[in-house]
């Protein structure tokens, strides 16, 4: 054992080691070996550190080395999406102030069903089998829909418009805030990825938004028109900018790029300011946040060694 | 070391008894070779329900029980000026000369240190967990580590593995970082006077059954072991919120008369438990140094641990087989030591261990 070869050693050679504790080691002196038995190792001090130290650890193994361009492209589903947004805005405050009204509301609801249909079926084939099934559902929702409306117009009479605004809005920047942008909350049959917690609360904050909207309308089927537009947007737009997604990456640039358009244009036309506010977010998103996060992503350090816990892969 | 200039050492600590663990008995024992030694010891730590107050233990032991009350995991409230002047007064009363703080998470040690260096004392830090770097919680308490010890006089760590933690998470310089291990009380540890009957293996296990110390690993390890050997028998000493898991495990395989649990040991019947057994198994994810394999190598059981943290240096090779955290490889591992288990003999075991110096 080690131990007792260090005994012997230090008998033999009793004055070498007192004076040479602190010189090139000389080739009496046994090896430090890197182990918590056996006392102090003869000829080293409890705090020597050897050349070894710190020779396990492994710095930044998973960080993942970030390309502009492409931190660019992954940000644009999120403009994407407050484009989306914004559009849906646009409608309910038009609507609110009456400069549209039922009838066209109406044909741009059975307008957006039916192009989310065309695109969903010329994008994924799954989904033209049960054509008959979406068309039951779809009609069971719409029926519903009519037949609850006329709750919808009382259910807010008593409370004033300010708190209506204030609320509607803050629980669109929530809704915005824990959306889950990578993929789509209803998703496709067959999706791999099951909804977390947070998309479900956007979803939910979205809806109670587009219900407080509603109840300020007039009449059953303005509210009718408006709530089936808001769910239907919010409901389904992910899954339909999910499929084109998935389906071709360049027609989801093109896509996005003209809806930015139309939307900015649209917001020009409603109020200039919040069309300045909006264009600053989406070159913000667009731009400024993926050089900031290639910027930082420098300072990244990352360290694993022996002393981690272990990660268990069981069933 | 020829000085016999007599200090006077506070140790401070969140955790001490009646509180049971590694840190506590760390500090106990530590204290009692220092009092042999013939330097004053005083502790201090948090009042632990009505104990507070000052108490002696044995050897002339002072423990102050400060009359604050826990918070979170047996950490007192941090308030950062708030200890100063019970700190203050008991470094001044007792005429101390050096000051002892244990282990990272205790916010009452953190305190002091601080208090102490701005008195001007000496301070001595000892690191007894390992740490990772990536989580919220992690992160908040190396950056409080940092500040503690960017002071301090000289900071000591239970294993080279934690030696490299520590420089890592505090950025103290190596020089400054002894590694002194722990130390078992070998007397107290002995293995049976008697070899036990050679058909039957008792593998023991005795420890915390909480994720940290691997209780997930012993549910898919020990119905697999039980299944390849016919003449093995498990005792698992130790509670915990996974005590449930394992009872579930040996219904599902029936194996009630070849797992026998026998809930929490108190220390004292720890010796009992462990020379009842031939092989003693550590499933944990992660230490910084095992006390509990040093115990059953003084008691003569051969180990098999998981290779985590501190552990490989704890026991040279042939007194513990080690394996990945992986249930199939920790079989494989209990295979290799049933089958050198017959070139063991418990007596020689104890006494390489208690040759430890």
């Amino acid at each position: 054992m080690n131990f007792a070869i260090a005994d012997n050693l230090q008998t033999s050679s009793g004055i070498v080691m007192d004076t040479s504790i602190n010189e090139i080691p000389s080739i009496s002196r046994p090896k430090w070996r890197k182990v918590a038995y056996g006392g102090m190792q003869p000829g080293f001090d409890d705090n020597n550190t050897h050349d070894s130290f710190l020779e396990d650890m492994v710095m930044n193994t998973n960080v993942v080395k970030r390309d502009m361009v492409k931190v660019m492209q992954d940000s644009v589903p999120i403009s994407q999406y407050l484009c989306i947004v914004a559009l849906v805005v646009l409608v309910w405050s038009y609507t609110l102030r009456t400069t549209l009204n039922e009838n066209s509301l109406l044909i741009i609801d059975v307008g957006l069903l039916g192009s989310g249909f065309l695109v969903l079926l010329l994008t994924e084939e799954m989904l033209s089998l049960n054509l008959l099934h979406y068309f039951l559902n779809i009609s069971f929702f719409t029926s519903g829909l009519y037949v609850l409306s006329p709750i919808y117009q009382t259910l807010t009479r008593s409370i004033s418009s300010d708190s209506i605004w204030a609320v509607t809005v803050s629980l669109l920047v929530l809704h915005l805030f824990l959306h889950d942008y990578s993929g789509s909350t209803i998703s496709a049959p067959g999706a791999l990825k099951n909804p977390t917690l947070t998309s479900c609360i956007s979803l939910n904050a979205s809806v109670v938004a587009s219900v407080f909207i509603a109840s300020r309308l007039p009449s059953r089927v303005h509210i009718f028109a408006i709530l089936l537009f808001s769910l239907q947007v919010f409901l389904f737009a992910p899954l339909v900018t999910y499929c084109i997604k998935k389906y071709s990456f360049r027609l989801h640039l093109w896509f996005s790029f003209g809806l930015m358009v139309v939307t900015l244009a649209f917001v020009c036309m409603l109020h200039k300011l919040i069309f300045v506010v909006l264009l600053g977010l989406l070159v913000f998103v667009t731009v400024v946040c993926p050089y900031w996060l290639i910027r930082i992503q420098e300072y990244k350090f990352e360290i694993n060694g022996p002393w981690d816990e272990a990660k268990l892969v069981l069933i | 070391m020829g000085d016999q200039e007599i200090h006077r050492v506070l140790m401070v600590s969140d955790f001490f008894y009646p509180n049971f663990g590694g840190v506590e008995n760390h500090i106990y024992y530590l204290s009692q070779c220092l009092l042999k030694l013939g330097h004053k010891v005083v502790v201090m730590t948090h009042a632990y329900g009505n104990r507070s107050g000052v108490r002696y233990m044995t050897g002339g032991l002072k423990v102050y029980y400060v009359p604050w009350r826990p918070f979170f995991l047996q950490n007192t409230l941090p308030t950062f000026y708030g200890t100063l002047s019970i700190v203050r007064t008991i470094l001044i009363r007792e005429r101390i000369s050096l000051v002892h703080g244990h282990q990272a998470f205790s916010t009452l040690c953190h305190e002091a240190l601080m208090h102490a260096r701005t008195m001007g004392y000496k301070v001595v830090f000892t690191d007894h967990s390992l740490y990772g770097f990536a989580d919220v919680g992690s992160i908040h308490m190396n950056k409080v580590l940092q500040f503690t010890l960017a002071d301090v006089s000289q900071a000591i760590c239970v294993s080279h593995t934690s030696k490299e933690n520590t420089v890592l998470r505090s950025g103290l310089p190596p020089e400054k970082v002894f590694v002194i291990p722990n130390a078992v009380d070998t007397a107290m540890f002995k293995p049976a006077s008697e070899r036990l009957n050679g058909n039957e293996i008792v593998i023991v296990v005795i420890s915390r059954l909480v994720y940290r110390k691997g209780a997930d690993l012993l549910v898919e390890v020990i119905p697999e072991v039980c299944r390849l050997y016919p003449n093995v028998r498990f005792i698992v000493g130790g509670d915990g919120p996974k005590r449930v898991r394992l009872e579930e495990m040996r219904e599902k395989h029936s194996l009630q008369d070849r797992v026998e649990m026998l809930g929490a040991v108190p220390h004292a019947r720890v010796r009992s438990v462990l020379i009842s057994g031939h092989i003693f198994l550590n499933s944990s994810l992660t230490e910084a140094f095992c006390i509990a394999i040093l115990e059953a190598a003084s008691c003569g059981l051969l180990t098999v641990s998981t290779r985590v943290g501190g552990v490989p240096e704890v026991l040279p090779d042939d007194m513990i087989v080690l394996a990945e955290p992986d249930p199939s490889d920790m079989v494989q591992a209990i295979r290799k030591a049933i089958s050198i288990l017959p070139n063991i003999d418990p007596q020689v075991m104890h006494f390489r261990v208690s040759a430890f110096p």
